[in-house]
């Protein structure tokens, strides 16, 4: 493959999903003493001293058994002693970190900054996020001990739960995650991964080249910026019981309207063999609220009536354009509208984000006897959402597109049905029918809350080396 | 009913405090008049509630304007909180009620707040500020300083709502709200808002919270605070008004959103909210019998058709029983309830 | 009671309301009482908030001084909206949450006032991206412009140089700006100790420290509706 940059100059997690190694944790440090996290820092990057070597985006022929990347935030650049001209060419979210960001992203209510369990509710002493990604659980502790060896560098504040890939790429809920992330241009050929979209530029997600925007680049921050990105990490709790269960509230209403038989319109065997009205519904508003089809991800906006199409259908190959039963206030369609119609006319494609989320916490079996006196466990998702601007993508993409529905005036108002600020008295969205016609669905809770995070940087092999190499 | 000790409480309280308390009559808006109207909803009231009142039919009205202050001597020029009580009279004999007052927020969030709220703000003699004070709070940038008090006026709570205001944030809009309210130059002349929050339902079964005010066709205007005060005008004022031509309020509906406050009568809700006209009350005469339809006729905020319901506003729950053990104990007139 | 108040109280009720005093408090009084409770300005735009109604029809009341403080300045402000005109219409029109916008010269300063929909960041950040040319020619006249531009270049930098001309906007119920005030201080301090009589003097010193603001959050006709929403229901496209 082409490439404008050097692969061993950016870190792994940017360039490659680490697919293969299911197990993840993610460590919450805290710098003690910045004279020996310099040494840590130097000694990952150039591989030695008995610590964990970052993991870059160049694997030559051999694989890495572990994968391991850092993430520093500002008040880590800061403890570190990067100078002061570097600082001040940071970003203001950055620099206010995501718990001062709470309004911009939704986090109220019960996911406001001010509820997140430790180690998120002191962001101050929040400095290095670092992630290993490995196949088993000896081997993350293993990696961790390394990592904490020199007891005098970094503490460790806490970690959220390890996180563990469910096969097929499937995520609590039951949806399919991980089926589109831009293609970039210079790192993945033409050809391969067709998904109907344009090839992102670099600038999506490195500092340093042109961004989606005509003539727009980010500003690179001094002496670190280049090749290096920011994450937006985190920790998602997921409601699945509370979503399964309003899937059957949701079923039920829907079989008492007059319209439920155009929502069916291939029959509830086209929806799944030998399943119910009821179950067939829950299916289907299920795949409404998300764009895809759950278990196998098969897209509405290619297949609104059955997840199994015949012939079949490409997971990812489509536009929203023209004629498309994907509801415009879905998950996916909200989160990236492609080429479709919406207000902002600019801004299409400009707010893709490089995703890198795994599951945590055991997963949920519906048919299972649960005692009502006992909470539920928790689970969710580690998200990692990856992009060279966080106010330009993760952040704009958060604020008026998946909460608000600015983008479309059909959606204008409500939030996301999936993760967006909902509130059972006063949450909507609208189901398309094939006539045109909508349904609109209500009541529904907020499924998806905050439970931690950080904004973080991810420097490059070279900005590492730098750090390390800092004097004073 | 409603906690009924509770309620005889929260009346006994009121009524501690009113320097004539006078029985058999209101211990607060005591000075009224009642006006004869009718209400006519808009074209759209009928697709955010199923009430009857905004089916579109001509409704015939009962209002009662009031001065807030609980006295039998009349001080219209006062600067005082004014009351508008509206029945609705619903074609199959039942009736509902909206009331409303000039101000916009209440200075407590329920009844312990307003219990407390009784015992710091009590009558306190109320004289004219001694001028080398009031160079004093000229030269602390205090401006303006305290009012001078109005003929006749020897005490107030003034005082003692500032001091629950300044150790309470919650009253504060209250408070300060009330001490500029000044003096309508007509009834008809000023905003009246209900205060709660309602939750109403539209034909489709769905369900919103809501807050109504009046907006006076013909303007709000208040009086010149530079003149002194008249004790008697708003009455004459009325009748002459309803003699030339009718006064019109239109009755507007604010829809709030997830994440105002629903149950708390101190917080305002923004002004960027969504704004529903549903319907034009007029207003033709006053009432010919006052003490019909000025003095017994009791009404009830709480007293609401299918269609609207109560939030789960603290104070409106106590108004109901307190409304109903007050009119009980001046003799108002009692009423079906559905 | 009225009618036995002596000259001396009438002398000073007149006092508080005469100009002399007016004049005379603000060169001597002010500036003392700005002395010694120094006052932070307080940021301009809408306050943050994650409910809709809050986000849609946003105002902004943008103030920038001119360089040239004279008809020359003001002159060659006129022109460079004035030749651009085209192209500001194309990129308030793929913006696409603008409402209404408008170039203003009050004084020495060039202003614009817009209503808009949803973050303010994002919708600098789409200006910037369809009609930077015409930033990087207006922001160029103005004081302390020529930090920020290209605009294209510099793009945070200018977001936050047109944040710090937004004016702020005093709320609607003169509560919620003391509240404002105590945020901005970091008052974490436990209420119950204020002092609503200083009420005034607060309000006096805070428009020294913000000279230009907006007095409440404005008017709207149709409130809670985005311009995309107002375009569809009319039928006429967006």
């Amino acid at each position: 493959m082409s490439a404008v940059f050097k692969f061993a100059d950016v870190q792994g997690n940017i360039v490659r999903g680490y697919r293969h190694k299911p197990r993840v944790r993610h460590l919450v440090l805290e710098i003690i003493d910045r004279i020996a996290a310099r040494r840590w820092l130097a000694a990952c990057a150039s591989g030695g001293d008995d610590v964990p070597r970052i993991t870059t985006g160049d694997w030559r022929e051999v694989e890495p058994v572990t994968c391991f990347n850092i993430g520093l935030t500002y008040e880590g650049l800061r403890a570190l002693g990067t100078p002061d001209s570097s600082l001040e060419t940071f970003p203001i979210e950055f620099v206010e970190g995501m718990n001062a960001r709470a309004l911009k992203l939704g986090d109220v209510g019960e996911s406001a900054p001010e509820t997140w369990p430790a180690p998120f509710n002191d962001p101050k002493r929040i400095h290095i996020v670092a992630t290993i990604y490995a196949h088993k659980i000896a081997q993350l502790n293993q990696v961790q001990h390394q990592a904490l060896a020199d007891g005098k560098a970094l503490r460790l504040l806490g970690a959220p739960p390890d996180g563990c890939s469910f096969p097929h790429d499937l995520v609590h809920f039951g949806y399919r995650d991980n089926i589109t992330q831009p293609r970039l241009e210079g790192v993945h050929e033409a050809d391969r991964y067709a998904d109907g979209q344009p090839r992102a530029p670099l600038g999506t997600v490195l500092l340093g080249y042109p961004t989606n925007f005509e003539g727009l680049m980010w500003r690179v921050p001094k002496l670190l910026g280049h090749n290096g990105t920011f994450n937006a990490f985190r920790v998602l709790k997921q409601d699945v019981a509370g979503f399964e269960a309003y899937l059957d509230t949701a079923a039920q209403d829907l079989l008492n309207q007059a319209t439920v038989a155009e929502l069916l319109p291939l029959g509830a065997d086209a929806v799944g063999r030998g399943l119910s009205s009821h179950a067939a519904l829950r299916e289907v508003v299920a795949a409404n609220m998300c764009g895809r089809w759950r278990r196998n991800g098969t897209p509405l906006a290619l297949s609104p009536d059955t997840p199994n199409p015949s012939p079949a259908v490409h997971l990812t190959d489509f536009d929203y354009v023209g004629d498309s039963r994907c509801p415009y206030g879905a998950h996916i369609r909200r989160c990236n509208p492609r080429g479709g119609h919406i207000v902002q006319r600019v801004a299409n494609n400009s707010r893709r984000l490089v995703r890198r989320g795994v599951p945590y916490g055991p997963p949920y079996d519906r048919a299972q006897h649960r005692d009502p006196n006992q909470a539920e466990p928790e689970r969710g998702l580690l998200g990692n959402f990856i992009g060279a601007s966080l106010g330009a993508q993760f952040e704009a993409m958060s604020c008026d597109w998946l909460n608000l529905g600015l983008q479309d005036p059909r959606i204008t108002g409500s939030n996301d049905p999936i993760v967006g600020a909902n509130d059972s008295l006063t949450g909507w969205f609208d189901l398309p029918l094939k006539s045109g016609k909508t349904i609109r669905l209500r009541g529904f809770p907020r499924f998806v809350q905050t439970r931690g995070g950080a904004y973080t940087f991810l420097p490059s092999l070279e900005a590492i080396r730098f750090l390390g190499s800092l004097k004073n | 009913m409603a906690d009924s000790s509770e309620a005889r409480r929260l009346v006994d309280a009121i009524i501690a405090n009113l320097p004539d308390p006078t029985p058999g009559l209101r211990p607060v808006h005591t000075i009224g008049v009642g006006v004869d109207g009718y209400f006519m909803a808009s074209d759209v009231a009928r697709t955010y509630c199923i009430a009857e009142h905004f089916k579109g039919q001509r409704i015939k009205v009962s209002v009662r304007f009031s001065n807030g202050i609980g006295s039998p001597f009349q001080h219209d020029g006062w600067g005082d909180v004014r009351g508008m009580a509206t029945r609705f009279h619903l074609p199959d004999g039942t009736a509902t009620d909206l009331i409303a007052t000039t101000l916009g927020e209440f200075f407590v969030r329920n009844v312990e707040d307003f219990f407390e709220f009784a015992k710091v703000a009590k009558l306190e003699p109320y004289g004219r500020r001694s001028p080398w004070l009031k160079i004093w709070d000229m030269l602390q940038l205090k401006l303006p300083p305290p009012r001078d008090p109005y003929p006749n006026e020897t005490e107030n709570v003034n005082a003692g709502a500032l001091r629950y205001a300044n150790g309470h944030r919650f009253a504060q809009l209250g408070v300060v709200q009330a001490a500029v309210i000044g003096a309508p130059v007509s009834y008809a002349r000023a905003s009246y808002h209900a205060v709660h929050t309602f939750i109403v339902t539209d034909p489709n079964g769905v369900r919103r919270p809501v807050r109504f005010s009046w907006q006076p066709v013909a303007g709000v205007r208040n009086t010149d605070t530079k003149v002194v005060p008249r004790d008697k005008y708003l009455r004459e004022e009325l009748e002459d008004r309803l003699q030339r031509w009718p006064a019109r309020f239109m009755l507007m509906m604010t829809i709030g959103e997830a994440g105002d406050a629903l149950d708390d009568p101190t917080q305002p809700w923004p002004a960027m909210r969504n704004r529903v006209v549903m319907g034009t009350l007029t207003l033709i005469k006053v009432a010919e019998d006052q003490a019909a339809d000025g003095e017994r006729i009791s009404f009830n905020p709480c007293r609401l058709s299918p269609g609207i319901e109560a939030s789960g506003d603290p104070i409106l729950k106590a108004r109901k029983g307190a409304y109903e053990v007050s009119r009980e104990m001046r003799g108002g007139c009692p009423f079906r309830w559905s | 009671m009225p009618g036995d108040e002596g000259w001396f109280d009438r002398f000073v009720n007149g006092l508080q309301e005469s100009d002399v005093f007016k004049r005379l408090a603000s060169l001597v009084l002010v500036p003392f009482w700005a002395w010694r409770m120094p006052v932070k300005p307080l940021p301009g735009g809408p306050r943050p908030s994650t409910q809709p109604g809050d986000n849609l029809q946003c105002m902004m009341n943008l103030i920038m001084p001119l360089k040239i403080k004279s008809p020359i300045g003001r002159a060659e402000a006129a022109k460079a909206i004035a030749e651009n005109k085209d192209a500001i219409f194309a990129g308030l029109n793929n913006v696409g949450t603008v409402h209404f916008a408008r170039f203003v010269i009050v004084g020495d300063n060039i202003c614009m006032f817009s209503v808009y929909d949803g973050d303010f960041t994002n919708y600098i950040r789409d200006f910037i991206a369809t009609i930077g040319g015409v930033f990087n020619a207006v922001v160029e006249l103005a004081e302390g412009g020529e930090k920020v531009i290209p605009c294209e270049c510099h793009v945070e930098a200018f977001i936050e140089w047109v944040r710090a001309r937004d004016l702020y906007q005093v709320p609607d119920t003169i509560t919620d700006f003391l509240r404002d005030q105590e945020a901005l201080n970091g008052d974490k301090a436990i209420p119950g100790n204020d002092d609503l009589s200083l009420l005034p003097r607060k309000l006096i010193l805070q428009l020294r420290a913000n000279a230009n603001v907006s007095l409440g959050s404005g008017y709207r006709a149709y409130p809670g509706f985005s311009v995309a929403q107002v375009r569809k229901r009319l039928g006429i496209g967006w």
